[in-house]
């Protein structure tokens, strides 16, 4: 493993420098710790992620990634250490950030433009119509959420995400349900309006395809710490077949495997 | 020709029963079969109805009928309704006021009757109280349990993107709650015509069910019968009323869309 520290180590961040703009987030973990009962769940973590990147992280089942990004988010607070944004203390949520979870907690009673527009109060429909054509679903516009199939409906909900201008999007497996065709679809909607817009984003997923194939750094959390944390330095658009994508996956799926459970 | 026959027989089909059994019915009762004393011909019970329509005793009764159910609906609805709400959205009123929820609901209402009376004489408020009574507890039964089955992850959803209380009450407990709410009004209906029913045959001086002891009096079954189908036909409208609320709220609900 030592082989990609070092080989990240000195690499710039290449592909996002351009998109790295005024208005993405510096995040900051110090010493972060939460506990649920007697379960450690994470311990003592340190983290900074730099503005505009897209960060994944990967583990297994337990491992800590989702209660990482809620505390990240604000939806929880750790028990001990700080969150900060941009140097300042994060303690709850604010419109900084916005989350995309892994169902798309669209309001069934809501039109899909109205679901886009949640929280925007009624100047927000051009707005909204806008993110709506982004991911290009503008012609489902006053569709109900029921009668969408499940990409489409993950589709309005980085719609509804991307209509805040985040600075910090939060992706807690929000391809985890997809089937194969409809997920790549999505990384690639994702990528693309991430490059467009150069929020920082962190993906959580169990998918390590997916994270390499995202990714400007790949961070691999076991029992609550950090066991990995590899940049993945490749040219984007980025080819599946790129054999050191493959490499990079495979190190890290070995890796994850011999991780005692 | 574009008339569209599967529709038109799927509409027909419930009536060929009823329309059936009122030829057989009118056919024993012109032949002598049914004595008109136990139960009068349908033609008798229309006559019936024509002639207190021409009096204006039927309009009074039913407008007399209507509006006491009308009050008790609104007022025992309006009752349930903010206390299902308050119960649904507070713990600490939840733990106050659900123990004598519990205790008001299970005294049958109708068993009142006799104290109501005392309090209130013959009057219109014994009957209304009754009726709130009765509406009261299905609406209020519903709203709490709609509004306590609200999605959290849907509420999560709506604190993550900015909501403040009363928008994440506007915009997804309440719409989430709507199903279970009109439910209750339907229960509730059918309870306001039952009390309804029985507070007019018991003390009063207009109504239907007035109108119906009246008639027991001198024997006019086709008066009694009449009132019966009113009641049924009310029921009736009022079901139709909470259908119509579904289908216009609910359109988002696979199950109401039409």
């Amino acid at each position: 493993m030592k082989a990609f520290t070092t080989h990240f180590k000195n690499s710039s961040m290449t592909t996002t420098a351009d998109f790295t703009n005024t208005s993405s987030i510096t995040l900051k973990l110090e010493q972060v710790s939460k506990q649920f009962g007697n379960l450690t769940v994470l311990e003592n973590l340190n983290l900074v992620i730099e503005p505009g990147t897209f960060v994944a992280i990967v583990g297994k089942s337990g491992c800590g990634k989702s209660t990482l990004l809620r505390l990240i988010s604000g939806l929880d607070q750790p028990d001990q250490g700080t969150v900060f944004y941009d140097g300042k203390i994060h303690r709850k949520l604010n419109g900084h950030a916005r989350v995309m979870f892994q169902e798309a907690r669209l309001l069934p009673w809501l039109n899909v433009v109205d679901n886009v527009q949640l929280g925007l109060g009624k100047t927000g429909k051009g707005k909204a119509l806008e993110a709506l054509n982004h991911v290009g679903l503008e012609s489902r516009a006053k569709d109900w959420p029921s009668v969408l199939s499940g990409g489409q409906r993950q589709r309005v909900a980085l719609a509804r995400a991307l209509v805040h201008e985040p600075r910090l999007l939060l992706l807690d497996e929000p391809m985890g349900a997809l089937d194969a065709l409809t997920r790549i679809e999505m990384q690639q909607l994702v990528e693309r309006i991430w490059l467009e817009t150069g929020f920082t984003a962190i993906l959580v997923t169990h998918d390590i395809s997916e994270a390499v194939m995202l990714a400007d750094r790949v961070i691999l959390l076991d029992g609550g710490k950090i066991d990995l944390d590899v940049k993945v330095d490749l040219p984007r658009p980025r080819q599946r077949d790129n054999p050191n994508l493959i490499k990079l996956q495979e190190d890290i799926l070995r890796r994850v495997l011999t991780i005692p459970a | 020709m574009s008339i569209n026959w599967s529709k038109l027989t799927g509409r027909i089909t419930g009536w060929v029963l009823p329309i059936f059994l009122m030829m057989i019915w009118e056919i024993a009762s012109e032949n002598g079969w049914l004595f008109s004393k136990i139960l009068p011909s349908p033609r008798e019970i229309v006559q019936a109805a024509i002639d207190l329509s021409i009096s204006g005793e039927l309009a009074k009764n039913i407008v007399a009928s209507s509006e006491r159910a009308g009050w008790g609906l609104l007022i025992g609805g309006s009752i349930g309704f903010f206390l299902g709400l308050v119960n649904g959205l507070s713990r600490t009123a939840d733990r106050f006021l659900d123990t004598t929820v519990q205790m008001i609901r299970n005294v049958p209402h109708l068993a009142l009757i006799p104290l109501v009376i005392i309090w209130f004489g013959i009057g219109e408020e014994g009957k209304v109280f009754l009726v709130t009574l009765g509406v009261f507890f299905p609406i209020y039964a519903n709203t709490y349990h709609g509004i306590k089955t609200a999605d959290p992850q849907l509420l999560e959803m709506g604190r993550v993107y900015g909501l403040n209380h009363w928008q994440l009450f506007s915009q997804i407990i309440f719409p989430g709650a709507l199903p279970s709410i009109l439910v209750g009004l339907r229960y509730s209906l059918g309870l306001m015509w039952l009390t309804l029913i029985v507070a007019e045959t018991i003390a009063t001086t207009s109504g239907i069910g007035q109108m119906a002891m009246n008639a027991r009096e001198f024997m006019q079954t086709d008066v009694v019968v009449l009132a019966i189908l009113i009641y049924a036909l009310l029921g009736k409208l009022a079901d139709m009323g909470v259908h119509f609320l579904e289908v216009r709220l609910l359109q988002w609900h696979s199950g109401f869309r039409q």
